[in-house]
């Protein structure tokens, strides 16, 4: 599987050593190079980037120990192997430590140098793919805002501009049935770019700067603007909410961020309801400077072997309900908006009963909420 | 009755620019360019109460240079600007230290896309209202 052609680097102070080697290789596509030193061997390694480098660890000059250490600061993938004139476990050993990929002692057969230089190529083969996926998660990441921007919501903006200025201007001509897939399209999309806005915000997007925006919040604020968000929904599926706050409840935060992280859990709770069900928003300050909100729910519950991942990002349980829809993002963001306020969310579940989620957060004016308060004057903005 | 007032639309998206365009048309007299380059010719050969800008375009932020630019040049300076943007998250990132309104000059204001009708017209009634009182001063 190893292609043919790459790049091998020899370095030994031993003439009889590289000529061997040389002889061995020679009806091999390799491209081998020799050097009868350390220096010169790094000098060649810099100008022609080889796969492969075999080094002899015992050399006048630079050492090959110093030789493994310098070539693993050029290029960490090059694969390096040492040739252990004394073979010792010891200095082979050392050898690994430094960088090298394995150990190959003198004197060694043909066939044991070209089994070498086959597992050394793989070997390098194995690092490159390493390096190229690591290269192309980064590449996903970074790439993502920008992708998700403008390839995913450019043509939604598009289509419902062009909706809304539709319903509008026809608004005297069409029929009344018209006019409602007219407004069912335009509220379809509406969901569309809600969910990619959600997708990317729990991807990409770096809270740290949400701090500029904290100041003093009743958490019963906070409690009506999600509650309210998630009573249309409740109203359809003939769930009742029932909310129970602490008017005194404060906490420093930004209201915007906490209703999102609030209404996620709120929806759920809704969306996994039966009808009828009930859904509990309470939310008090417990001793220890929190402000503790729970979202108890009477609904189908989550079970055991998915609960410690509902938090993870495009996490959905296998157990899933039919007709329940998500892309699994919600709650990933929730716990990121909550830890961005310092606080943490945390849940418990019996299957069939319902699910209790906790939010907690520091309450103003505790110590906890004064550090996350103090911080956004040196937030990164470089 | 004034004389209908000049809007300009920088946006690389033509279907977008349609479903704009159709809604100012009804009370002012839209031009549109595709280009920041065309955006550029536009702005120099007319004179335009409110400049509507797509500020991602092309590859990257080539809106975000076209709108820098416009705020250092001497003719175009006080001219309203209606920034449209896909997303308002960028904002801060394009804009570094500035929360989230890149806020130019007060007379500048922010839309993401897509945008409801009532509230373009409002938007792009206060901006030109807003500039015009500059002006007058």
């Amino acid at each position: 599987m190893t292609e043919q052609g790459r790049r091998i680097l020899l370095i030994d102070d031993e003439e009889v050593v590289l000529d061997s080697c040389l002889a061995i290789l020679e009806d091999s596509e390799h491209h081998v190079v020799v050097a009868s030193g350390g220096a010169e061997g790094l000098a060649i390694a810099r100008e022609r980037a080889p796969d492969l480098v075999f080094v002899d660890l015992k050399m006048p000059g630079i050492s090959g120990m110093e030789v493994l250490e310098e070539l693993s600061s050029q290029d960490p993938t090059i694969v390096s192997i040492v040739f252990t004139g004394f073979a010792t476990v010891g200095s082979a050993v050392e050898a690994m430590k430094r960088g090298a990929y394995d150990f190959l002692p003198k004197p060694f057969t043909p066939d044991e140098f070209r089994a070498m230089v086959r597992r050394g190529l793989e070997q390098r083969d194995l690092v490159l793919e390493r390096a190229a996926l690591r290269r192309e998660r980064e590449a996903l990441r970074e790439g993502f805002a920008a992708i998700v921007s403008h390839e995913l919501r450019s043509p939604l903006a598009a289509v419902q501009q062009n909706l809304f200025v539709s319903i509008s201007e026809l608004s005297d001509c069409i029929s009344p049935d018209q006019r409602l897939r007219l407004e069912r399209m335009s509220s379809r999309i509406e969901d569309l770019l809600g969910l990619v806005n959600r997708w990317l915000r729990g991807f990409t997007s770096d809270f740290t700067p949400l701090r500029e925006s904290f100041r003093p919040l009743a958490i019963s604020a906070v409690v009506a603007s999600a509650v309210d968000a998630a009573e249309t929904e409740a109203v359809r599926k003939a769930v009742e909410i029932v909310v129970e706050v602490d008017p005194q409840a404060t906490v420093l935060g930004d209201e915007g961020a906490l209703t999102e992280a609030l209404l996620n859990v709120v929806g759920n709770a809704v969306k996994y309801s039966r009808a009828d069900g009930i859904v509990t928003v309470s939310a008090a300050e417990r001793s220890g400077g929190e402000v503790v909100i729970s979202v108890a729910d009477t609904g189908v519950g989550v079970p055991a072997e998915d609960l410690p991942h509902i938090f993870d990002c495009f996490y959905r349980g296998q157990t899933g309900q039919s007709g329940v829809s998500g892309a699994g993002i919600g709650l990933a963001l929730t716990r990121r908006l909550v830890e961005a306020h310092g606080g943490s969310i945390s849940a418990t579940s019996e299957p069939g009963e319902g699910s209790v989620f906790m939010i907690a957060l520091p309450a103003h004016g505790s110590p906890a909420s004064e550090l996350g308060g103090n911080l956004p004057s040196s937030s990164g903005k470089e | 009755m004034n004389q209908r007032k000049k809007v300009l639309i920088v946006d690389d998206d033509p279907d977008f620019v349609a479903g704009i365009k159709s809604i100012l048309d009804t009370r002012y007299d839209t031009v549109v360019a595709h280009s920041p380059e065309d955006g550029w010719k536009a702005l120099r050969s007319d004179k335009y109460d409110l400049l509507c800008l797509d500020i991602m375009m092309g590859r990257g932020a080539e809106g975000v240079m076209m709108a820098r630019k416009i705020r250092k040049d001497e003719a175009l300076r006080e001219m309203p600007v209606l920034i449209i943007t896909g997303l308002r998250e960028q904002i801060a990132f394009l804009f570094p230290g500035q929360a989230v309104h890149p806020g130019f000059v007060p007379v500048d204001e922010l839309v993401e896309k897509p945008v409801e009708p009532d509230l373009l017209l409002q938007k792009a009634e206060a901006l030109i209202a807003a500039g015009e009182a500059r002006q007058d001063r």
